[in-house]
């Protein structure tokens, strides 16, 4: 069996791996990183803008083979399996979240406070920007007070997005553009953004920030060891101690030769899912309910946010199709006074041609040819679509779980999991006075414009999940403390998303790095620096 | 060997034979000549004739370089929220071809060449054939199920449609300075 020995072992290859990895290299130069990724490196940015266009012209997927058919669960969000994780393909929001997330508890007597002060999050929300190289513009609520500016000013609103901003404003809300992971400049060897407006599925500049150019930067001066196409299936502990000595699994290539990974720290990088699902496969006869486990809620806790949608029209004239990825968001719904209902969302604009597309047949059925259909299409498209989306706050049961399912197995005889995610009771008790207040709030929007909302509908999943692995003060109530290090097991991090108690109200990525950031200072300490 | 047992054995091995793909194969991969000819004769009735005649041609032109383009059996993009494995079925060319012939074939029957019949006729030709392959709605880009359907999603879903539709210079999903997205669309000239 190949035995590979390093001094950290990183366990995926997703955002907060690469950040991780990149922070790591930096603080401790002379330290061995090794990073093991079950999926494959995709680092053919040449062709990326083919892909784009055969993925525009005959929805062919961009991101070749990025998915291990035998290594899916129920209940995620995303197939993606790959050097870069779900990252290659987010829209590169950048969101943080606000001093109420960490204090639920103490704050509203909801749900549980995370262990951090907002002032130390804060610091590293600044880094993971610069490191992002976020866009942005300072809120236009003071509550959201920021210690740095952003790295790179705001992406410049469209024209349709200045026509959206001052209607929505005239609500009362204040709107800022969307702070984003996308260059406007080239940055870290990647491009200036081009305004292709496929974010969310490729950048051919590289505007956006991916983790693939990140590993690649790291790998070519030998600063770090990427093994990919490798799948971790358990971690072993010392025979008497307990501390993870390896990670022990098998290449893709190599299906009956496995291989070990030997470390003094082992870092748990795989995202919400995958996270819980290692720790629950690695038991033992001394820890049967898998590692970091003995408060019994790893895969419990799962988290992430509801939301809510609706389309508006509006009398404001805009050209759908300028900047279709780029939006506005209002933070006014972050904050709610102690003594109201309970209720947190972020708000959300964007330009749209919702109900505005090119028809082949009138109401009536009359089959439009040619001109006519073009005259029926621009009939249609006086004033304007507006998209609105509120991300709303909600908080997981003890039984919002990642389960191992037995009757799903993977090449290796592996239980894969099962994500169900449910609220707790005061989530419920309040949905129904949550949903009125998003709609009155998009009405409110709608109506200030001579508008009316069109259509209203409601996700069917929530979106950046994360929990799993919940930080801490108590190992009685949570997984790993605030640095991700695992209670039961000190070598052992999980870092991100899975970490996270409760999943708020807006995008989560740039807190999952942050945290994650935060993580590789202490786990930096671990190892003395150079002198 | 028996004559039976010799029939049987070839009975046997017919029925393991790959007449599916062997069918395949029969099946045109790039459109005939006359299946072009007869898509530029349709295309001034579904494609906008103001855009004039080269326009009109042009657009059907890169049609059929799409048709070309067109590879079988890859992975589609797997979604976001509900993912699921989809890869892209067999080429369309088989299908538009025989559609194709049919809408000539329905034309001879009205009494001549698809240009000559007037426009009603032909808006009733082509709902009856759309409808045969349940096309209800345009598309969002070309998916196979009927030639014409596929067409003008090729036009109608384009960013130059969508510039001709607004009389301006938007420029959907067109590489451009993001500078010039922050005014106004100039007129479209």
């Amino acid at each position: 069996m190949p035995v590979h020995e390093t001094d950290i072992c990183i366990i995926g290859g997703g955002i907060t791996s690469a950040m991780l990895a990149q922070k790591l290299s930096e603080l401790r130069s002379g330290v061995h990183v090794t990073v093991v990724e079950a999926g494959r490196s995709i680092f053919d940015t040449q062709n990326r803008g083919r892909y784009r266009e055969r993925a525009n012209d005959y929805g062919e997927h961009p991101w070749h083979d990025d998915y291990i058919e035998d290594q899916q669960a129920a209940g995620i969000i995303s197939m993606t399996m790959a050097v870069g994780g779900l990252a290659l393909h987010w829209g590169g929001a950048c969101n943080r979240f606000s001093e109420e997330d960490l204090r639920l508890e103490s704050m509203y007597g909801l749900a549980y406070d995370w262990p951090i002060e907002w002032q130390d999050l804060e610091r590293y929300y600044c880094e993971a920007e610069r490191r992002l190289n976020v866009s942005g513009e300072p809120s236009a609520y003071a509550a959201d007070r920021r210690s740095q500016p952003y790295p790179q000013g705001p992406i410049p609103l469209s024209y349709n997005l200045q026509i959206l901003k001052a209607w929505a404003e005239k609500s009362g809300l204040k709107f800022d553009g969307l702070p984003m992971a996308r260059n406007l400049t080239p940055f870290g060897g990647r491009g200036a953004c081009c305004v292709y407006d496929t974010c969310g599925e490729v950048c051919p500049s590289g505007a956006r920030y991916s983790p693939d150019f990140t590993f690649r930067q790291l790998m070519e001066p030998k600063k770090i060891v990427l093994h990919d196409r490798t799948l971790v299936r358990r971690l072993v502990l010392d025979d008497r101690r307990p501390t993870v000595v390896a990670a022990q699994g098998f290449h893709q290539d190599r299906p009956t030769d496995p291989v070990e990974y030997r470390a003094k720290t082992f870092v748990i990088a795989s995202g919400y899912c995958w996270s819980s699902h290692l720790l629950l496969l690695s038991s033992n006869s001394r820890f049967p309910n898998g590692l970091a486990n003995s408060s019994g809620l790893v895969g419990r806790y799962m988290n992430g946010h509801r939301f809510i949608s609706a389309t508006a029209n509006i009398d404001d004239q805009t050209f759908p199709g300028q900047n279709m990825t780029h939006s506005l968001i209002s933070r006014e719904y972050f904050r709610c006074p102690a003594d109201k209902p309970f209720v947190r969302h972020d708000t959300r604009v964007w330009e749209s041609s919702a109900g505005r597309d090119p028809r082949l047949r009138t109401p009536e059925g009359k089959l439009l040819l040619g001109d006519e259909l073009m005259a029926d299409w621009r009939s249609r498209t006086k004033g304007s679509s507006v998209r609105l989306r509120a991300y709303v706050d909600v908080h997981p049961s003890a039984d919002s779980r990642l389960t191992l399912d037995g009757s799903k197995k993977n090449r290796y005889g592996d239980p894969m999991p099962t994500i169900e995610h449910h609220f707790d009771e005061a989530t419920l008790a309040r949905e129904a006075a949550t949903k009125v207040h998003v709609l009155n709030v998009f009405g409110t929007l709608a109506r200030a414009s001579n508008g009316r909302i069109a259509g209203t509908s409601e996700g069917d999943y929530l979106d950046h999940p994360g929990g799993g692995c919940r930080m801490g003060s108590d190992p009685a109530t949570s997984v790993c403390d605030s640095f991700g290090r695992t209670h039961d097991h000190a070598n052992l991090f999980v870092v991100g998303a899975p970490t996270t108690p409760t999943g708020g109200c807006t995008n989560g990525t740039l807190t999952f790095v942050a945290l994650t950031l935060r993580s590789a200072d202490e786990i930096a300490r671990g190892f003395p620096a150079r002198r | 060997m028996q004559r039976r047992t010799l029939l049987q054995w070839v009975a046997s091995c017919a029925a393991v034979l790959p007449f599916q793909r062997l069918r395949l194969l029969a099946q045109p991969r790039e459109l005939t000549p006359d299946a072009i000819a007869m898509l530029h004769e349709i295309s001034p009735t579904v494609l906008p004739a103001s855009l004039g005649a080269e326009r009109v041609r042009a657009t059907v032109d890169k049609f059929v370089q799409w048709t070309r383009g067109y590879r079988e059996g890859v992975a589609m993009t797997h979604g976001y929220g509900h993912p699921r494995l989809q890869k892209t079925g067999a080429s369309p060319v088989a299908g538009y071809v025989s559609q194709l012939a049919a809408l000539d074939a329905d034309a001879r029957a009205k009494g001549g060449r698809w240009s000559s019949l007037g426009l009603e006729t032909r808006r009733t030709l082509l709902d009856a054939a759309l409808t045969k392959a349940s096309v209800r709605a345009l598309p969002p880009r070309p998916m196979g199920q009927h030639v014409v359907a596929d067409l003008m999603a090729f036009y109608f879903r384009s960013s130059e449609a969508n510039d001709v539709c607004y009389s301006a210079m938007i420029q959907r999903e067109v590489c451009r300075p993001i500078a010039v997205t922050i005014r106004r669309p100039e007129p479209l000239r």
